[in-house]
């Protein structure tokens, strides 16, 4: 993976694996903190103690069809947030969800860039057209806070029965997204 | 700045649109987004597909994202149903090959064949 939001792909996917109903992402560059945080929080099946532990294992995979039992998703995650100062945490519950809180050091010369946040937001939004997702940019500097909200339940309310593949609705949220991302400086970070 | 009332813009323009054609989904584009896909460019290929779909103003397709299916050498793979005909996949795709799969397959009907890497189920 060469940047954060590549990676924040591969776990809004591992929510949607686990049948997440609702998948929150929370992207929070706080310059004074000196700190990139992603978090991502999902209501699907959860994990026990043992297999939360076994998912930051390289050689174990949920994934039962797989030959070769590799599953380097998180471990690579965890690995780049951690070499550069950072932290990664995951809890979870079985029959709840779970939360993912990844911390890298904003300031640090190998940190990997935060990537192109937008497209990956928006593949995984209309991708999944039976998730709702909730999305919230903040960025916080010692005098400003900038705060982008983007909810995609209230977005299919206001729709109806027109799919959020409408050539007219990709670029409504296309847009949105975009907005939102340079309203609080997550263009290139 | 966008707002919700854009959207009821949108929608009106849309069901006057499904009202014409009826709502079918003509094809449905499944593009495999596993963590082998995600590092060989799956992100791009998705967004590519939008791109186009939103470009030709194409209102009978869908695409959806899913796991990998144990095609890792091949990645990024796409699979396209169409009713009453085979599964087509698509293998090592880039959004050069996705612009040309568009506009081959999904707008004139005629499968890539340099492309693909399986049919059926």
């Amino acid at each position: 993976m060469q940047d954060i939001s590549l990676h924040l792909l591969d776990i809004i996917e591992n929510s949607v694996r686990a049948e997440a109903r609702t998948i929150k992402v929370r992207v929070v560059n706080n310059i004074s903190k000196n700190r990139l945080r992603i978090i991502v929080e999902d209501d699907g099946t959860g994990m026990d103690a043992h297999t939360l532990e076994r998912a930051q294992d390289p050689f174990y995979t949920s994934k039962e069809e797989r030959v070769k039992k590799v599953g380097l998703g998180i471990p690579l995650f965890k690995q780049n947030a951690e070499l550069v100062g950072g932290s990664f945490k995951m809890a979870s519950e079985p029959g709840f969800g779970t939360v993912l809180t990844v911390d890298f050091t904003l300031d640090h010369i190998d940190r990997m860039p935060l990537g192109n946040l937008k497209d990956t937001l928006l593949g995984s939004i209309i991708g999944h057209p039976e998730v709702d997702f909730f999305i919230h940019l903040i960025y916080r500097d010692r005098a400003t806070e900038q705060c982008f909200h983007f909810d995609t339940k209230a977005i299919r309310e206001e729709l109806g029965d027109i799919p959020l593949t409408y050539p007219d609705v990709i670029e409504y949220i296309d847009q949105s997204l975009l907005e939102g991302i340079q309203n609080t400086n997550m263009e290139d970070v | 700045m966008k707002t919700l009332a854009d959207l009821k813009k949108i929608r009106e323009k849309a069901q006057e649109d499904m009202k014409l054609r009826g709502g079918n989904v003509r094809i449905k584009i499944v593009v495999g987004m596993g963590t082998s896909g995600i590092a060989m460019g799956a992100r791009e290929v998705m967004k590519t597909f939008l791109e186009e779909i939103a470009a030709r103003n194409l209102t009978d397709v869908m695409v959806t994202q899913t796991g990998e299916k144990g095609l890792s050498s091949m990645e990024p793979v796409v699979d396209l149903i169409e009713e009453g005909k085979p599964k087509v996949t698509y293998g090592n795709m880039n959004p050069d090959k996705v612009k040309k799969v568009v506009v081959e397959h999904i707008v004139n009907g005629r499968v890539v064949s340099d492309y693909v890497v399986a049919t059926g189920n």
